[in-house]
């Protein structure tokens, strides 16, 4: 063990100046020390020499005690040191449950100071309050107990929601926090907890989204968008996650990935195509046949490429979106035999046999009778991705004369 | 894709939801220059790609497979 090495003088010093900065920060209000003293999941050989100190010292608190300018923070430093140790140890649900205490107490003392002079600080808590849970938890599931130290963390940035959400300084923080408690539920799959945050923020008079900062207003809208991506809302998915896309940090390449994974989906929905340079500077070659389907009118490939990867999409939640492409693949395929035919005699062409798309269909290895052709052009024209009207009795769809494939641009399929 | 590295406990198969899709975090005072935003990858869609071309290779096959259709009929 690495501490055998260090002398009882040695981690009597470090634990000594620990407590120092402590208070100096405090006492001089200097946020950028101050919440390098509370960054756990950095490792930062900071805090895991300090770590070692305190394992090998056993008796902290009496440190603590000997001054007041340490034991007015008692009961933020006591739990603190107890946590960084047991996180050196691998001991995560201790140094989770040390580190809440440290967050409960140092949230009552952040509401008295005036300015937001420990904001940082406070960033680096709720971070790390959420990464110390879902490691907490992961201990939890494997010895068999039921997690829930990351449902709790949600509770926790709750309440430093609400102490952010007032007319001072400090509510600029407050996006940062939301974000927060996005990844939470996101992981939690309780996005539905999502609701009552995003109302705060969007129409509680306290806040004007332009005041916050770029990385928090880009992560934001990631957020939401993939929200309405779930909810099938795709203008209002387009506006966000292009918003996301615009503004982050190009250098940010895993996240603009990650960004675009997602505005696809939307984008296609949507009547616009990506070029192929996007998917392949952005490794989401997943969509290249997803593409291609489209622009020939190739059912057959959409499906195979649906099945090829449909684990991925499910797990992003963009497989419904993308299986309801069908009906933009159909319009295609339609559209392609009008064109067939009227280049072979324009004035015949506007009559459409279903039995010749059956056979279009056959050849694509699709097996549908007749009666199944006519309901599908029954949708295409009921959602206005077809313009005609159908006669059953001789089983040919009749297009109008002018425009019968109206384009999409940009707008969703009528539901 | 997870943004932490993979321990030896995500092998053990547990009850944990994920998301794939985790956003990296930015660092507390990151920032980028606003003309660097977003010009080059907000450029790359296209609208006009629903054309009345059928000379793509599909195309020429969809036809073939409709007119050997015709003959038959």
């Amino acid at each position: 063990m690495a501490y055998m090495n260090m002398s009882m003088g040695e981690a009597h010093r470090r634990i000594t100046d620990y407590l120092n900065r402590f208070s100096d920060a405090v006492s001089s209000q200097d946020g950028a020390s101050f919440k390098s003293l509370f960054a756990l999941s950095s490792n930062s050989p900071f805090l895991l020499s300090l770590a070692d100190a305190v394992a090998l010292f056993h008796d902290a608190n009496r440190l603590i005690n000997q001054s007041d300018s340490y034991s007015q923070f008692s009961d933020i430093l006591l739990p603190l040191l107890r946590s960084v140790q047991n996180y050196k140890q691998g001991d995560f649900v201790e140094a989770y449950l040390a580190f809440e205490k440290t967050a409960n107490a140092f949230i009552q003392e952040f509401r008295n100071w005036e300015s937001a002079w420990a904001l940082e600080a406070l960033y680096v808590i709720v971070h790390d309050i959420r990464v110390l849970a879902e490691k907490a938890d992961k201990e939890l599931a494997s010895t068999g107990k039921s997690p829930e130290k990351l449902k709790g963390a949600g509770s926790f940035l709750m309440k430093v929601f609400g102490a952010l959400a007032g007319k001072g300084s400090k509510r600029v923080g407050a996006l940062y926090v939301t974000c927060q408690l996005f990844k939470i539920y996101f992981k939690l799959g309780t996005v539905h907890l999502c609701r009552s945050v995003i109302r705060s923020i969007e129409t509680a008079r306290i806040f004007d989204f332009e005041e916050f900062p770029k990385r928090d207003k880009v992560t934001y809208m990631y957020y939401t968008g993939r929200l309405e991506v779930f909810n099938e809302n795709f203008p209002s998915a387009d506006y966000k996650l292009s918003y996301a896309l615009k503004h982050c940090n190009p250098q940010r390449e895993a996240n603009i990935r990650l960004i675009l994974k997602h505005l696809i989906p939307v984008k296609l929905s949507i009547g616009i195509l990506p070029n192929h340079r996007l998917l392949e500077k952005y490794s989401l070659l997943e969509y290249s046949n997803i593409v291609l389907a489209l622009r020939r009118g190739d059912l057959r490939l959409l499906r195979c490429a649906l099945q090829d990867y449909e684990d991925r999409f499910l797990r992003s939640g963009v497989y419904l979106v993308l299986e309801k492409l069908e009906l933009q693949v159909y319009q295609r395929l339609v559209k392609k035999i009008y064109i067939i035919q009227k280049q072979k005699d324009p004035s015949k062409a506007h009559q459409v046999k279903l039995e010749v798309i059956v056979k279009a269909l056959k050849w694509l290895e699709i097996d549908m009778d007749v009666d199944e052709v006519e309901c599908i052009m029954a949708i295409l024209i009921y959602k206005n991705l077809m313009k005609g009207y159908f006669a059953h009795k001789s089983k040919v769809v009749v297009l109008s004369k002018t425009d019968p494939f109206p384009k999409l641009i940009g707008k969703p399929v009528n539901s | 894709m997870a943004t932490e590295p993979k321990a030896a406990t995500e092998d053990v198969k547990i009850d944990l939801f994920e998301d794939d899709d985790e956003f990296e975090e930015f660092e507390i005072n990151e920032e980028w220059d606003d003309k660097e935003e977003g010009q080059d990858v907000t450029q790359q869609w296209e609208d006009d790609w629903d054309d009345d071309d059928v000379s793509d290779d599909f195309s020429l096959q969809l036809r073939r497979e409709l007119e050997s259709n015709i003959d038959k009929n």
